[in-house]
């Protein structure tokens, strides 16, 4: 997976290779494929737990000041 | 990079931008701050939660799609050719400057050697569009959902924003070539267009529950905290000196740009490598910060939370053409800016029912649009950029700055690219039943289940004994 093994072998080409990054010349097209899964999961997810949360807290009803038993002391 | 003075050229310019990239997320921590500040205690989590969130949304949308719209996008595509390949296809070659390289597999996209600037200029940009996100967050607070605003903040954070920066903020932007455009701080294509936006959605949303009487008369439904209101836009102005440095280039030669043989001339420049100096940008910043809030004290009557925003008001006014305005120039744009964005927000209010929470729509949306306004007749035969100046609409060379052209310029910021696609994206999210909270949970408050289950444990480990 190292992309650099040796910076003296490195550094001392003749044309430096900017692109020190593990994976790297082959592996980016497919980090950004994980990546966007991992986004849009990520809102599939969420959206379903909030609408969730908002329904059963609709259901209960409660009042515009019933909160304020709730306030903590400490 | 091989020798010492190209060096230390690159190393500067890699620093300065990180600088300011720091200062600028004081913006973001402004923001939540006065958005916590203006919500009801009942809602403070999920409001603090919603603004924060935008920050990985948009960032990693940014990196996927974001930034090579900005690339890609000067010509239109299809409106007026660019420069460097006289082509007004989307901007994909292999020129210098093509969006091809800021796709989120380039190379470049990350840690290379043979690249000190494109991070750090990614992420100057970047917290530009966490900041248009952030003034429509505010704007809305109490009754979205974090989903819709998640869509909604990277609509505006990573792809509209960024089309009218591509037009109208890069070098190679059609709005400077056919229209003149000039907009040097971003009083359009950030607040102009963010406002905009804030008020296409507040249109489809709605007031918060209470806002407005049965007879239609506005309530004031004044900040839970003014304190935090206070620190957070005093944040937020300590943010701003970071965005006004993003926006200029430290450090160029113009000479060599321009094609003037044998000519040196280092300076800084602002985005349209034209040049400005970052001495006289602070006069400027300074002067209309303080028109805005002298305006904002006198308009609002001394009350603290418009002389704030006043303040943030006056700059955003100014900006646009504050690389070059003189300091009273900038403080009389500043404090003109202020009384027509307070006038306009509460006659706004009144006759259309629209419950902007914090302002923004006046202090970033209306202020920015007059600012551009202004800044065409008082920067009218200004050169827009420093490459070719020709005539209106020639579209091959650069138009000068001129009112009708800044006009429209804010036409297409605040209306086109803001508040359309703002309404529009607002309709699909209702039409799928996902834009606002239930009533009930509005009323009960969006914290009631977090707050029941803090005072459940207050309860266990107060009535504890080991």
């Amino acid at each position: 997976m190292a992309t650099v093994t040796n910076w003296i072998d490195h550094l001392s080409a003749e044309e430096v290779v900017g692109a020190v990054y593990p994976g790297a010349g082959g592996s980016e097209m497919t980090l950004v494929i994980i990546g966007i899964v991992l986004w849009l999961g990520w809102h599939v997810l969420t959206a379903r737990s909030e609408s969730e949360e908002l329904s059963r807290l609709a259901r209960k009803r409660h009042g515009a000041n019933d909160h304020k038993s709730n306030i903590t002391d400490w | 990079m091989t020798d010492q003075l190209g060096a230390l050229t690159t190393i500067f310019t890699e620093f300065y931008y990180w600088v300011t990239v720091v200062l600028m997320f004081l913006i973001h921590v402004g923001f939540c701050m006065y958005e916590v500040g203006a919500s009801r205690y009942k809602h403070h989590q999920h409001t603090l939660m919603k603004n924060t969130m935008l920050i990985p949304l948009v960032t990693v949308t940014w990196f996927f799609f974001g930034w090579w719209i900005y690339w890609a996008f000067p010509t239109g595509p299809g409106i007026a050719p660019s420069i460097m390949n006289e082509s007004t296809a989307l901007i994909t070659d292999e020129s210098t400057f093509s969006a091809r390289w800021y796709v989120a597999a380039s190379e470049y996209m990350a840690i290379n050697l043979g690249d000190h600037i494109s991070g750090v200029f990614w992420a100057a940009f970047l917290l530009f569009s966490w900041t248009a996100a952030s003034i429509v967050s505010g704007a809305i607070i109490e009754r979205i959902t974090t989903f819709a605003f998640g869509i909604l903040a990277i609509a505006i954070g990573s792809v509209f924003w960024t089309i009218d920066a591509a037009w109208g903020w890069h070098f190679d932007g059609w709005m400077l070539k056919i229209l003149g455009y000039h907009d040097a701080y971003a009083s359009g294509v950030i607040h102009a267009i963010a406002g905009g936006f804030a008020l296409g959605v507040l249109c489809v949303l709605g007031p918060r529950i209470g806002k407005f009487s049965s007879s239609g008369e506005p309530r004031n439904i004044g900040p839970r905290n003014p304190w935090l209101v206070t620190v957070g836009l005093f944040l937020i102005y300590t943010g701003f000196w970071g965005f006004y440095a993003a926006c200029n280039i430290p450090i160029f030669d113009l000479g060599p740009e321009y094609g003037m043989e044998g000519v040196t001339y280092w300076t800084a420049t602002n985005i349209y490598v034209t040049p400005t100096t970052l001495s006289g940008i602070t006069f400027n910043f300074l002067m209309s910060l303080s028109g805005g809030l002298l305006a904002g004290y006198w308009i609002a009557k001394g009350d603290p939370f418009w002389t704030y925003s006043s303040g943030l008001a006056g700059v955003i006014c100014a900006s646009a053409g504050n690389d070059l305005y003189h300091p009273i120039q900038a403080m009389i744009i500043g404090m003109i800016g202020v009384v027509i964005a307070y006038k306009l927000h509460y006659w706004v209010e009144r006759k259309f029912k629209i419950d902007d929470a914090v302002g923004a729509v006046a202090v970033h949306g209306y202020a920015g649009f007059v600012g551009l306004v202004i800044c065409g007749f008082v920067l009218n035969g200004y050169p827009s950029s420093g490459y070719s100046v020709g005539a209106m609409w020639d579209g091959t060379t650069y138009a000068s700055i001129n009112p009708l052209g800044q006009f429209l310029g804010a036409i297409i910021m605040f209306g086109v690219l803001g508040m359309l696609p703002g309404y529009v994206i607002a309709k699909v999210l209702h039409g799928m039943g996902k834009l606002r909270i239930p009533r009930e949970v509005e009323i009960a408050g969006l914290d009631y289940e977090m707050m029941e289950s803090a005072k459940s444990d207050e309860k266990a480990v107060s009535s504890a004994t080991r």
